[in-house]
Parts: C-alpha cells; sequence; structure tokens
C-alpha cells in the first residue's frame, strides 16, 4: 500500500513533555527511587593497581549492625566482554586495576553497607604493574592477563597477543611504493591524548529486586539488552530471567553504553530477597569512569606537490584499561575517522586496544573519532604548511565526494563535505588565519572536517493505535537527555498515522514489553528505532486503510491520513475520524496494532583490506566542518574561544531546534575535552582527579552561542532522510580549537588537553618530551 | 536534640545525626528528591536550595545548624499546576535535556532575578559560577533568561 504521509509533517520544533516535571524537580530517575523500603548497597573497591588476593575476610562485617549480605566473586562466575569475555565483575583473585570491585555489602543504610566495606579485611600480595602503554608494550612487560589465551572469544578475526587486547588493521593499496616515490613530500605526526570523563550528572545507579523467579532491574542505562545480556551472562542464568526497566536517565553520553552496577544489585537482591539499591558515589564516578581512553597515534602521508595525498599509514594506540571493553570493537572506527575526511591513494591503519593496570575504560559520544580527528586535522595542517598549500584550498579538493572510496574501500554515495564547506567559507569568509590582536594576545582562526557515523543496529517497535485516536509506541528507547524519545519518536509516528505528537503515548523502555535494541548511542536512536516505528506504523496504517475503505466505501489507496481524520484524497472533510474508525475496527477485526523491525544493513569493505574490525564499512556517514577563532594569551597560555560555527550533515532536521540544542551542548563538551577536562593517572593506578575541584568541566563564563547550520539532504537510510545528531557535534572540536591554537602559536599543538601550563610550555619552547618509540 | 524549623511552608522536625547533610536529610528522611545529589562538594548546584531567602548548596549545610530556618525546595517553587517564570521559560526556550542540574538552576535564577530583575548576559553568566549543566552547554539557559528582562520575574520562593 502507498504511504499517504507527508513527510514535512514530522518537522516541527516540538516542545518536550518531559521538561515541566524536570524543571519542578518531579522527575524520579534511578537515583531518586531508593526509599527506606530498599537496602541500600556498597562495593568494595581495590585500593591498589595490580595483586594477588591471598585471602578476603568477611567475618567481621558480616556481624555489623544492618548488613544483610555480602556477594563476591563466587557468586558471579561467568566472565563478560566485547570480542573477548575478559572480565568478571568481582577480583577474585586477582586484581588488575585500582578500583576494581572485591565486594558488595547490603544492609538497611548506606552508611552501614559502607562501614561493613571499611571492615572487610583483604590480604594482598603485590604484583608489577603496567600503568602506561609504553610500559604494556615494552619488552618483557608484566601481562595484565596472563591467561589471555584461554578466553572465550566472542567475535572472531582479529590478532591480539600479550598485553594487546585486539588488532584492527586496514591496508588497501600499494601503501609501500606510495612513499617510495620520488615526487612525494613524506610528512609524520604524533600526537597525545589523555582520558575524558563524561560525568553524566545522573551517576550510575541501580535498584534490583528478586520477582517470582526474576530479576527486576531497574537502571540508569542507554543499553536495556545489554544489561540483560551481560547481567544473565555473568549471573550464570537464563536471559530470560532478567527483566530491565529505565526511567528518566540523568544524562549518558556513552558512559552507559555498558552494563556497570546492575550485576551487584542484581545478586544482592536475590541473597536478602528486598530491592537493593546501589548507586555509585561521586569519587567512585570519577575513579572508576568508563572514560573516553588516552590515546597515543602516529600518522605519515606521502603528499605530492599538488597535494595529491598517495599513501597513508597510521598507528593509533588505544588504552582499555584493565579490561577490554568497549576499546576492542573502538578499534575498529579508526579505519573510518582518521582513515575519513580524504581521498588516499593507498593507505595502511594499524590499530592496537592495549591492556594496562588502570581503570577500564568506554564509550564516549564520538567514541575514537574526536581524537583521531584532531590528530588528522593537526596532520592536515602540516601537510598543508610542507607542501606549501593554503589548508582551505587542501581541504577542499581532498574530501572524500560521490564515488570517491573510504579507507576500507567503501564507495562513499554523494558529495556531501565539498558543499559544506563551500557553505561555511561563503557564509564566514576566511579572511587570515594568524594575527595579534589589541591587546596584544595573538589570534588564530582554523577550519576542519569530521567523518562520523551511525552506529545503526537492530531495533524493534511496536505501535499501538487506541480507540481515542491516541497512539502507543513501545520499544527499549532510552531518554538520556537528548530528546530523541520526547521528539523526533513521536513526530516520526505522528507523521505516519495523521495524528499529533502530544497524541503519542511512548513507553519507557522495558525489556519485558519491547524487542531487542542495540542501545541509545552512536547517533543511532532516531535512525534505528525511527525505522522500525516507521514499519510498525506501515502495519497499523495498512489496517486502519482497510477498515476506513469499507466504512467510506472507497479503494484505501484513494485515502489521505491528516489531523486525525481520514479522508478521500482531494475531498477535505468527506472522510471520518481516526477515532471512529479504530472504534468500527475493534467491533469486526479487533484493537489495531503492529510491529516493525530493523537492522543494518552493512556495507561491506573490499575484500581483503580490512582484519579484526567488527563492521566492514559504515552504514551512514556524518560529516561536519567545524570552524572557530581563538585569542591566546602568551603568557598564561590561557585560550578565550572568540567564535565557533558549524556546519552538520543532518539529512533531515525533524525538529531543528533541538539538533541546535544538541550542537550548543556537543560543541561545549568538546571545549572541555580540548582545554581543561584532564586526567592524570598516578603511580599507584589511580585518577589524580577525584572531584569537580580537580576535574575541570565548562562553566557558563566560558562558553559562546554556537552559530549553526543545518545541512540537509545529503543520502541516508534513516526514515526520512533522518541522521542522528546528537553525537556528532562534539566530533571536531578538539581538532579546530587545536589548529587555531596553532595557527595563533604558530607551535606544533598535539597533545589534549591543552591546558594554559601546557600552551604556556609549547610557548616557551620547553614541553615535556613524549616517547612515541611503543607506536612501532 | 530535634531540628525544628520550616520546610516548604510547614512546619517539619528532624531528630537524626545532626552531622547528616540537609540534602541527605532531604531526599532520605523527607523523600524530597527534587535537589540532586551530583558532586556533594559545593561546586556543581544541583542541590540549591533556599535557606531563608538565600539560594544555598544543601550538601554543605549540617542538619545541626538549621534549627529555627526556613528552607524551600524546588518543590515548594510555583504550584501543583503553575510554573514560576524562569521554569515557563526553560520550557519556552528547550533548553532541558537530562534535567539533572535544572532544579538548582530554577532556584539560583530565580532568586537572582528577584534581587537584579535586568541583569546583563554576562552578569547572569556570573551567576551561574556555581551552577554546572553537562547537557545544554547553558547559551540557551542565558536565552531563556534574557527574555524575561524587563517583565520583573515573579519571586515564587516564599521566605
Amino acid at each position: 500500500m502507498t504511504n499517504p504521509m507527508d513527510k514535512s509533517a514530522a518537522v516541527m520544533n516540538l516542545p518536550r513533555r518531559d521538561a515541566g516535571d524536570k524543571v519542578r524537580g518531579r522527575t524520579r530517575y534511578t537515583v531518586d527511587a531508593g526509599g527506606s523500603d530498599v537496602l541500600h548497597a556498597a562495593l568494595l573497591r581495590a585500593d591498589v593497581a595490580s595483586a594477588r588476593i591471598l585471602n578476603i575476610d568477611i567475618t567481621a562485617a558480616l556481624a555489623m549492625p544492618g548488613v544483610q549480605a555480602i556477594a563476591m566473586a563466587d557468586d558471579a562466575p561467568g566472565l563478560h566482554g566485547m570480542g573477548i569475555a575478559d572480565h568478571p565483575i568481582f577480583a577474585g583473585q586477582t586484581v588488575r586495576y585500582h578500583g576494581e570491585p572485591i565486594a558488595a555489602i547490603a544492609a538497611d543504610t548506606l552508611a552501614q553497607a559502607r562501614a561493613a566495606a571499611r571492615a572487610i579485611n583483604v590480604e594482598y600480595a603485590a604484583l608489577p604493574a603496567v600503568i602506561t602503554m609504553a610500559e604494556a608494550l615494552a619488552d618483557n612487560a608484566p601481562l595484565v592477563h596472563p591467561d589471555w589465551k584461554d578466553y572465550e572469544i566472542l567475535f572472531e578475526g582479529a590478532e591480539r597477543k600479550d598485553n594487546v587486547a585486539w588488532q584492527a588493521t586496514v591496508d588497501r593499496g600499494d601503501t609501500d611504493a606510495a612513499f617510495a616515490r620520488e615526487d612525494v613530500t613524506i610528512i609524520e605526526g604524533t600526537y597525545r591524548v589523555g582520558r575524558q570523563n563524561h560525568v553524566s550528572f545522573e551517576p550510575r545507579a541501580v535498584v534490583a529486586s528478586f520477582e517470582d523467579g526474576r530479576y527486576h532491574i531497574q537502571t540508569s542505562t542507554q543499553a536495556p539488552w545489554t544489561v540483560k545480556h551481560v547481567t544473565a551472562k555473568v549471573l550464570g542464568v537464563p536471559e530470560a530471567a532478567v527483566h530491565v526497566t529505565v526511567p528518566a536517565v540523568g544524562g549518558g553520553f556513552g558512559l552507559k553504553f555498558d552494563c556497570s552496577l546492575e550485576p551487584y544489585a542484581a545478586i544482592l537482591a536475590r541473597m536478602t530477597d528486598r530491592s537493593v539499591s546501589l548507586v555509585n558515589s561521586r569519587k567512585e564516578e570519577m575513579m572508576t569512569c568508563l572514560c573516553r581512553e588516552n590515546a597515543d597515534i602516529r600518522i605519515r602521508s606521502a603528499v605530492t606537490a599538488e597535494g595529491e595525498i598517495v599513501g597513508r599509514d597510521a598507528s593509533v594506540l588505544m588504552d582499555c584499561g584493565a579490561y577490554g571493553g568497549e576499546q576492542v570493537f573502538l578499534t575498529t572506527m579508526t579505519a573510518h575517522t582518521l582513515g575519513g575526511n580524504y581521498k588516499l591513494g593507498s593507505v595502511r591503519i594499524c590499530t592496537k586496544a592495549v591492556y594496562t593496570n588502570t581503570p577500564p575504560n568506554g564509550a564516549f559520544r564520538a567514541c575514537n573519532g574526536v581524537y583521531n580527528t584532531f590528530a588528522l586535522e593537526r596532520h592536515t595542517d602540516e601537510i598543508c604548511a610542507a607542501i606549501g598549500m593554503d589548508p582551505f584550498e587542501f581541504r577542499r579538493r581532498n574530501v572524500v565526494g560521490d564515488r570517491d572510496i573510504g579507507a576500507t574501500g567503501q564507495v562513499i554515495d554523494g558529495n556531501v563535505l565539498g558543499p559544506m564547506l563551500d557553505q561555511l567559507a561563503a557564509k564566514y569568509p576566511i579572511e587570515r588565519r594568524s594575527g595579534t590582536l589589541p591587546d596584544g594576545r595573538l589570534y588564530g582562526r582554523s577550519t576542519t572536517v569530521g567523518t562520523w557515523f551511525i552506529f545503526v543496529g537492530p531495533s524493534a517497535a511496536t505501535v499501538i493505535l487506541n480507540a481515542d485516536a491516541s497512539a502507543t509506541l513501545v520499544t527499549a528507547g532510552v531518554e538520556i537527555g537528548s530528546g530523541t524519545m520526547m521528539q523526533s519518536l513521536p513526530q516520526i509516528v505522528a507523521a505516519n498515522l495523521g495524528i499529533h505528537p502530544d497524541q503519542v503515548i511512548v513507553k519507557t523502555a522495558d525489556t519485558d514489553a519491547a524487542g531487542r535494541d542495540l542501545g541509545v548511542g552512536g547517533g543511532r536512536t532516531t535512525v534505528s528505532i525511527g525505522a522500525a516505528s516507521e514499519a510498525a506504523c506501515a502495519q497499523v496504517r495498512d489496517q486502519l486503510l482497510d477498515v476506513a475503505s469499507g466504512l467510506l466505501q472507497t479503494k484505501p489507496d484513494n485515502l489521505v491520513l491528516t489531523a486525525g481524520r481520514i479522508e478521500i484524497k482531494g475531498r477535505p472533510g468527506s472522510g471520518t475520524t481516526i477515532a471512529q474508525v479504530v472504534q468500527h475496527a475493534e467491533t469486526t477485526i479487533g484493537p489495531l496494532s503492529g510491529s516493525g523491525a530493523f537492522t543494518a544493513p552493512g556495507v561491506p569493505a573490499m575484500p581483503g583490506c580490512a582484519a579484526g574490525h567488527f563492521i566492514d564499512a559504515i552504514d551512514v556517514p556524518v560529516f561536519a566542518v567545524h570552524d572557530c577563532e581563538v585569542a591566546v594569551d602568551a603568557v598564561t597560555g590561557h585560550v578565550e574561544i572568540l567564535s565557533y560555527r558549524v556546519v552538520q550533515d543532518v539529512g533531515r532536521a525533524l525538529n531543528p531546534r533541538a539538533v541546535r540544542g544538541q550542537i550548543q551542548g556537543g560543541v561545549v563538551q568538546g571545549i572541555g575535552y580540548a582545554l581543561s577536562e584532564e586526567i592524570t593517572i598516578n603511580q599507584q593506578g589511580a585518577f589524580d582527579q577525584t572531584g569537580f575541584e580537580t576535574y575541570l568541566l565548562p562553566l557558563a563564563g566560558d562558553v559562546i552561542p554556537i552559530e549553526s547550520d543545518l545541512y540537509e539532504g545529503a543520502p541516508s537510510i534513516g526514515p526520512l532522510g533522518t541522521k542522528g545528531a546528537g553525537e556528532v557535534p562534539i566530533l571536531n572540536v578538539a581538532a579546530t580549537i587545536g589548529c587555531a591554537i596553532a595557527n595563533a602559536t604558530g607551535k606544533p599543538i598535539s597533545t589534549l588537553p591543552m591546558t594554559p601550563p601546557k600552551i604556556a610550555a609549547v610557548l616557551e619552547n620547553r614541553e615535556a618530551f613524549v616517547n612515541f618509540d611503543h607506536l612501532g | 536534640m530535634a531540628v525544628n524549623f520550616t520546610l516548604n511552608g510547614k512546619p517539619r522536625s528532624f531528630s537524626g545525626d545532626p552531622r547528616t547533610s540537609l540534602l541527605d536529610a532531604l531526599r532520605n528522611d523527607f523523600r524530597l528528591t527534587g535537589a540532586k545529589d551530583v558532586c556533594g562538594e559545593g561546586f556543581c548546584g544541583a542541590c540549591i536550595i533556599s535557606l531563608n531567602g538565600e539560594p544555598k548548596t544543601s550538601c554543605l549545610l549540617p542538619m545541626g545548624a538549621l534549627d529555627g530556618t526556613t528552607v524551600t525546595t524546588i518543590e515548594g517553587v510555583g504550584g501543583v499546576e503553575t510554573l514560576n517564570e524562569v521554569q515557563q521559560a526553560f520550557l519556552d526556550f528547550d533548553v532541558v535535556q537530562c534535567g539533572m542540574c535544572f532544579p538548582g538552576m530554577v532556584m539560583t535564577l530565580t532568586h537572582y532575578l528577584a534581587e537584579n530583575p535586568k541583569p546583563s548576559r554576562t552578569e547572569v553568566k556570573a551567576a551561574l559560577t556555581g551552577n554546572i549543566c553537562r547537557c545544554t552547554g547553558y547559551e540557551r539557559i542565558i536565552d531563556a533568561v534574557m527574555s524575561l528582562q524587563g517583565s520583573g520575574a515573579e519571586v515564587a520562593i516564599q521566605t
């Protein structure tokens, strides 16, 4: 049956339905769920980075007031992970990082649980620790996982050895021959970036109970089906025995894309037969954050005098911490981030996830992309300086366009980056890139490009059309703050059914009600859940129009859905209301509902050029052009951002006002990453930054309005031509600010974050020497 | 010894450990969860309440020091069905994302506009030094506040 909907009907600046309760403090997040009827849990965490556990004595702790249960390694036998099952939820015999959980205690009050944790006596025998990737890759380095060969492999095809948890490679074309050409200039750059903490304001939190033989887990997560899967795996119970529900989530940014606290609370709920609340303290969130990983990067390029990149050779080391986690998967992304943006004659990339005795890392908004884009764009400016070409001109010539091939041989559809660059330059003409301001500060400007993608994957949706012409949308999608579940999804469903989005009820995520979903992340919700919702709506619409066809004595094809009514085409007022048709249907065929599904089509790579990759190529590329002007104080090293402009490829903006809100917020998070958010790891393997006094988030006075242009019309498989818009705004912020600072100062900027002391040191030619020999 | 104080217009009594923070007492004993426990160190402002008419971070106030005081939380702002002007402006400008910082933002800005009804943009930013937001990038919050210029923000916090 044809789709009678008008796509433009989905586009509107729909307000958020959850904002009223949020500004009145009435929204109940998971952290607000634990009243006097629940037990409170605390974790005993290791205070050493690497040790053998000789003995754990819980006798005294068990006898303390209010203590109800203590769980340890024997209560959770399973290992979990992504690609490799290397991660137990409790350290049983071996501690691999400072902060690793050893025991979980449930007590009547949180204070009692914490007191009991302090009363547990753990005897350690210290083992040598590898804190840095250089130490981990040194000859004869102690192994974080001596038994790495014995782990269950969950995804085949990658090389692994010793402290290299995972290796992904790209090899397309004859790179050696390209570098051997006599007509090329060879440019090499090395870059080092630190970790970034998400600082979602709601910490990771869970309330678990054991009901009718099943675990019910209410949690602050982005990925309820992952929580269900991992909890079942580590507890050794069937997945069907785990039920996950998710209320409003107070920020995620990728931190909550993996299972974390849920299994501990589930075990304690079963042991005590009570509901158990477990919430990370802010210090625990800071010290055990699944951070954006630190990374070391080397890029070499062979470039002709005309600016053609005939060869590129890159090596990236990603610190995964003590367990592989998301970094194992994210090694895949280098191909499309560092290997993205530009046409490459040949390319060879090796990315390794490296085990260290440090807290495990995880996913963070545009994971892998932000630092590889920083490195790539700084390297690109260094290429331009070496061959004497204008950086804008170089980018305009070299960005990928229609029918160009990506790093793994994927054929790109459409010219997007080039026109986006033109749009930026037309609106904000580039007059100079460096200079001195009247107040004596150094001025710099830069324009960068970025390539990101939509992480599609499986989603399911059910749509029920009720007798009052309201619709109920049932999915496992979570509202983490970005507005997708409050704005774009009801807009999509409403447009498909000819009703107003206010008439679309959005069920909160519930794995007992909705089919599998990969989770809210990777910019995928509008695309994947949106597409599944459209498919569900199509089934509902077919039923609805079929019934209406009988009532109105005309063919279904001759009907249109609009404003709560079903009209005969071209004859407004001729039809009837949707409500009347649904009510009639209930007496003939029954209530109306439909189910829809979506998954990634899986764009293939060129045969033989990618190894160890979880995906061969990117299903929905997303591009971004950023431009900024900075002023650098040459004495203090302080950077002020004078202007910041974004042209973002959005496919189609369903809610332009909400998209601009994501751009403002994402760019500011990137400003923090670029300039102030610093994590240092001490010799004990612990982070020095334990709270907001030392981990410096951007404040209102540090930011400016981001000027944004939404670039529409690029190809997308997303519903109504959409692409995810919430993840990509952070992608090239550090790149753009870094290039602008380099232009202002005339100095190579090669590390993040660029804190004032570091910039002052660079200006005085006294920056710390970094040895990159371990990059190979 | 019990601590007697006024909470959102009603007399209340607290007889727990006097070292308990007001934030913990609000959230655990009175089950008013609008004030959020985010940093616990007075930096982020998500737990701001009004103490005798002044915005204060409740995580740093011990209950033992509150006898005879008047405390208004976000739950005491506006009415059951009504929003104050700051809250309404946040809705009108589609400012809210995850929402965790907004109870504190409302408390700070409602008080600030009552004191300084026509602030400059720079002044509003300075007033937000003690309120951190991780989602929005702030500017839209400022836009919403600036839209109230001259209209004289209604002071809905009882003292």
